[in-house]
C-alpha cells in the first residue's frame, strides 16, 4: 500500500498533466513549426504534426504517469535512429555512398559533432586554430552552432546531455533495452575510469597530430554515420575499428549488460561531460531517511553511476546522466530530481517539473529537424 | 615522437603506480625541505635520462645489425610491437597487476646519496612492456638522432609522472589518477598494437 | 546559509530556464558570435593553407598556396603544399610551382584527370611524393608532400 502510494506521488490527474504540458505544447510549436504551419508539401506537413504530436504526448504522459525513463527513452533512441537515416540519406543522395572522400576534407564539408569537441581545445588554445574540416559557421552541423548547442546543454544539464541531448547515445540505450535480463552483470570498477583514460589520450594525441584522432580512429558511430573512404590499410583498419567497437560496445555488451557500455566505457565526451555535473543545477539525490536500501536503483542504473557505497552515503556519483530510470524503479522515491542547494527529501515535484521541462525542450527541439526529415522520407517512400 | 611521448605519458603513471610508493619513502627520507627533494629527484631524472641513452644509443646499434636483411626489418618490429603491445594491454586489465618494483632493492643500500642514482637506474632498467616498445622503436630508427628523439620524448613523457612525488601526500583521489593511468597504459598498447599490425601488413604487402 | 543556497540554487536554475528557451531561437546569434573568436578558424592544415599566387589562364585559374608545416607547438619537418585549380580545366593538367619563390622550379605535376593519373616530377630534393590528388567540386586540387 505503502509502495503504491509513493509511486503515485509523481502522477498527475489528467487535467493537470494537461496544464503542465501546455507550455511545452506552445514553445515547440513555435520552435517546430516556425510559428507558420507551412502545408504546401503535404507529406512534410503531416511529418511535422507528427512529431509536434509524438514529443507533447510524450511530455503529457511523464506528467500523467509520474514516470520518466520510459517516455525518455523513445523519444531519445528515435533522435538517434533519425540522425543517423538523415546523415545516411543525405551522404547516398549526394555522394552516392556511407563514405566521405578527399574532397570532402578538403574542401571541409565534413559535418562536425560534439564529440570533436575535446580534441579541439589544446589546439584552440596553443594554435588559435580548429583541427577539423569542417565549416565554422555556414551548413549543416557547423562547428560554431555545435558548440554552442553543447555548451549551454551542458551548462544546464551537466551530463545530462548524455541522456537528453546527445544523437548517438539513443543507439547503446535502445540496445540495452531488448533483453529483459542482463548476462553478464557485474564488470568491475575500474572499467569506469576508461572515459577518463580515453579523453586523456585522444586530447594528446590529438593536439600532438593534430588531428581529431577519436573521430579517425576510433568514434564507433562512423558506423551509422559517414566515415573514410576505404582506400588504403589505414582506411581499412579504421573501419574495421569502427564496426567492431559499434558491434561490441553498442550492439552486443548493451544487449548482455543492460547497460549503456559505449556512454559508459568509451566515450571521451562523457567524461567532460561528468565533471560539468558538479556546476549544473539539476541533480538526482538521494534522501536517506527514506531509502530501504534495496538496491533496485544500483541494478537498473545504464551508466554504472550508482553502487552500493554510494546509496548508503546519499550521494550519486558523477556519472550519473539524470536518464530517470533509478528515479522510476525507486519504489520509496527516496532518489528523486533535485536543485542544488535544495535539501533531498524537499521539493521533489517543483524540481522534477523544472527538469522535464528544460531537458525535455532541448531534446524536442533539438530532435525535431530529424525526425521531420526521417518521417518525410519515409511517407514520401510509402505514398 | 609523437607516440614515444604517448607512450611516455601513459606508462609513467603505471610506473608510478608501482614504484612510486617505493621510491617515495627514499626520496623523501630524512627530507630536509623542497631544495633537497628537487635536488635528489634531478638526480633520479638525470640517471634515468642517461640510462635511455645509453638504451636509445645500444638498441639503435643492435637494429642496425638486427634489420639489415629487409625480410627481417618489414615483418620483426611490427610483431616485437604487437608482442610488447599485447604485454602492455595486459598489464593494464590483469587483477594480479604485481604490486613489486624492483626499486624494492635499494632497501639494502645504506648510502644516502646513492639512492637517488640507484633508483634511476632501477626504475629505467625495470624492462616493462612500455620499455620493450621503446627500445623496437628505437632499434627501427634509421639514425642515431632519431633514436635518441624516441627515447627523449619517452623520458619527457614519463617523467612527468614523477614531478609531483614530493607532493604525493597532498594529492587527494590518488587511486582514481592511478586508474586512469592504468588504462591509458591500457590504450597507449593498442595504438601499438595497431601501429605493429599496420606496420606488418606494410612490411607483408611492400615485400 | 541554508536559505541563502536555496536561492542561489534556484536563481540558477532559472537562469538555466531562461538559456534554454532563448538558445533555440538564438542559435543563430550565438554561433556568429562565437564564430567571431579569435580561436575559430580552421587550421592550415585542413584549409590547405594561405593563397600565395594565382595563375589566370583562358577558363581555368591555378591557385597556389603557401606551403603548410602547422603543428601543435612549432613547426614540423614535415608539410605539404596545395594546388587548387578552378573552372573549366583542361583533360591534361600541366603545372611547375616554385613554391619557395626562389626562382628556381620546385616540381612539375602532370594530372590526366580521364585516368585519375598524377605524376610529379621532384626537382628539388625537399619534394616528398603526391599526397593527395582529387577532382573538388571547383575543379582538382593537389597536395604535395614537402619537407624543411
Amino acid at each position: 500500500m505503502d509502495n503504491v502510494l509513493k509511486t503515485t506521488e509523481m502522477r498527475k490527474s489528467f487535467g493537470k498533466s494537461l496544464l503542465y504540458t501546455l507550455p511545452m505544447f506552445l514553445i515547440t510549436f513555435m520552435f517546430i513549426t516556425g510559428g507558420k504551419p507551412n502545408f504546401s508539401d503535404p507529406s512534410s506537413g503531416l511529418a511535422m504534426i507528427m512529431v509536434f504530436l509524438l514529443v507533447n504526448v510524450l511530455y503529457f504522459f511523464m506528467h500523467f504517469k509520474g514516470k520518466t525513463d520510459k517516455y525518455r527513452a523513445v523519444l531519445f533512441i528515435i533522435f538517434a535512429l533519425s540522425l543517423s537515416y538523415t546523415l545516411i540519406h543525405n551522404m547516398i543522395e549526394v555522394r552516392k555512398s556511407m563514405s566521405f572522400s578527399q574532397a570532402d576534407i578538403l574542401e571541409c564539408r565534413i559535418p562536425f559533432c560534439h564529440l570533436v569537441i575535446p580534441m579541439m581545445i589544446l589546439p584552440a588554445v596553443f594554435t588559435k586554430s580548429i583541427i577539423f574540416p569542417g565549416s565554422i559557421i555556414s551548413g549543416f552541423a557547423n562547428i560554431s552552432s555545435m558548440v554552442v548547442l553543447w555548451l549551454v546543454a551542458t551548462i544546464v544539464l551537466g551530463r545530462g546531455f548524455c541522456s537528453w541531448g546527445c544523437f548517438y547515445g539513443g543507439w547503446d540505450d535502445g540496445f540495452s533495452r531488448i533483453r529483459k535480463r542482463p548476462v553478464i552483470k557485474k564488470i568491475g570498477e575500474l572499467w569506469k575510469w576508461m572515459p577518463f583514460a580515453v579523453l586523456l589520450m585522444v586530447v594528446l594525441t590529438a593536439a600532438l597530430s593534430m588531428m581529431p584522432t577519436y573521430c579517425s580512429w576510433i568514434c564507433p558511430f562512423k558506423a551509422v554515420t559517414e566515415f573514410e573512404q576505404v582506400t588504403s590499410v589505414e582506411s581499412a583498419t579504421k573501419a574495421g575499428i569502427f564496426l567492431s567497437l559499434f558491434g561490441g560496445l553498442v550492439v552486443v555488451l548493451p544487449v548482455m549488460t543492460r547497460k549503456r557500455t559505449q556512454c559508459s566505457f568509451l566515450c571521451p565526451l562523457g567524461a567532460i561531460n561528468s565533471l560539468s555535473n558538479k556546476i549544473t543545477p539539476f541533480t538526482v539525490k538521494i534522501d536517506k531517511g527514506s531509502c530501504n536500501e534495496c538496491f533496485k536503483c544500483v541494478y537498473v542504473c545504464p551508466l554504472y553511476a550508482l553502487t552500493s557505497e554510494d546509496i548508503k552515503a546519499g550521494k550519486v556519483s558523477l556519472f550519473c546522466s539524470k536518464c530517470g530510470k533509478c528515479v522510476d524503479a525507486c519504489s520509496k522515491k527516496a532518489i528523486h530530481y533535485g536543485i542544488r542547494g535544495i535539501p533531498a527529501g524537499t521539493m521533489k515535484n517543483f524540481s522534477r517539473n523544472l527538469f522535464l521541462f528544460v531537458s525535455f525542450l532541448f531534446m524536442a527541439v533539438f530532435s525535431a529537424g530529424s525526425i521531420i526529415n526521417t518521417l518525410h522520407g519515409l511517407l514520401k517512400l510509402i505514398f | 615522437m609523437t607516440d614515444s611521448l604517448i607512450l611516455g605519458l601513459s606508462s609513467g603513471s603505471a610506473c608510478l603506480a608501482t614504484c612510486g610508493m617505493v621510491m617515495f619513502p627514499y626520496l623523501m627520507a630524512g627530507s630536509a625541505g623542497v631544495k633537497r627533494i628537487a635536488f635528489d629527484l634531478s638526480l633520479f631524472l638525470l640517471t634515468r635520462l642517461v640510462i635511455y641513452f645509453i638504451l636509445a644509443t645500444l638498441a639503435w646499434y643492435f637494429g642496425q645489425a638486427i634489420f639489415s636483411n629487409p625480410v627481417v626489418r618489414n615483418i620483426v618490429p611490427g610483431i616485437l610491437y604487437i608482442v610488447f603491445a599485447i604485454m602492455l594491454v595486459w598489464y593494464s586489465i590483469s587483477k594480479n597487476r604485481n604490486p613489486n618494483c624492483p626499486a624494492e632493492i635499494v632497501k639494502t643500500v645504506n648510502n644516502h646519496r646513492l639512492v637517488p642514482i640507484l633508483l634511476g637506474i632501477v626504475n629505467s632498467l625495470g624492462f616493462c612492456p612500455a620499455l620493450f616498445i621503446i627500445l623496437t622503436k628505437g632499434a627501427t630508427q634509421g639514425t642515431l638522432v632519431r633514436s635518441y628523439i624516441a627515447f627523449l620524448a619517452f623520458f619527457i613523457g614519463s617523467s612527468l609522472w614523477f614531478l609531483p612525488l614530493p607532493l604525493a601526500g597532498k594529492i587527494r583521489k590518488k587511486e582514481v589518477l592511478t586508474n586512469i593511468g592504468i588504462l591509458a597504459t591500457g590504450l597507449a598498447g593498442i595504438i601499438f598494437m595497431i601501429k605493429g599490425l599496420t606496420n606488418l601488413i606494410g612490411g607483408i604487402i611492400n615485400g | 546559509m541554508k536559505k541563502a543556497k536555496i536561492i542561489a540554487g534556484i536563481s540558477w536554475v532559472f537562469f538555466c530556464l531562461i538559456l534554454i528557451i532563448i538558445l533555440f531561437p538564438g542559435l543563430n546569434s550565438f554561433s556568429l558570435s562565437v564564430s567571431k573568436l579569435p580561436f575559430m578558424k580552421l587550421n592550415p592544415r585542413y584549409t590547405g593553407g594561405e593563397i600565395a599566387d594565382k595563375i589566370i589562364s583562358k577558363n581555368c585559374t591555378l591557385v597556389i598556396r603557401k606551403p603548410v608545416f602547422n603543428g601543435f607547438l612549432k613547426e614540423r619537418n614535415s608539410g605539404f603544399e596545395q594546388l587548387d585549380w578552378h573552372g573549366t580545366i583542361p583533360e591534361i593538367i600541366k603545372a611547375s610551382i616554385d613554391y619557395d619563390h626562389d626562382g628556381i622550379k620546385d616540381f612539375c605535376v602532370l594530372i590526366d584527370r580521364k585516368n585519375s593519373k598524377t605524376v610529379l616530377d621532384p626537382i628539388d630534393r625537399k619534394i616528398k611524393g603526391v599526397l593527395i590528388s582529387t577532382p573538388t567540386s571547383y575543379g582538382w586540387a593537389v597536395r604535395i608532400g614537402l619537407i624543411k
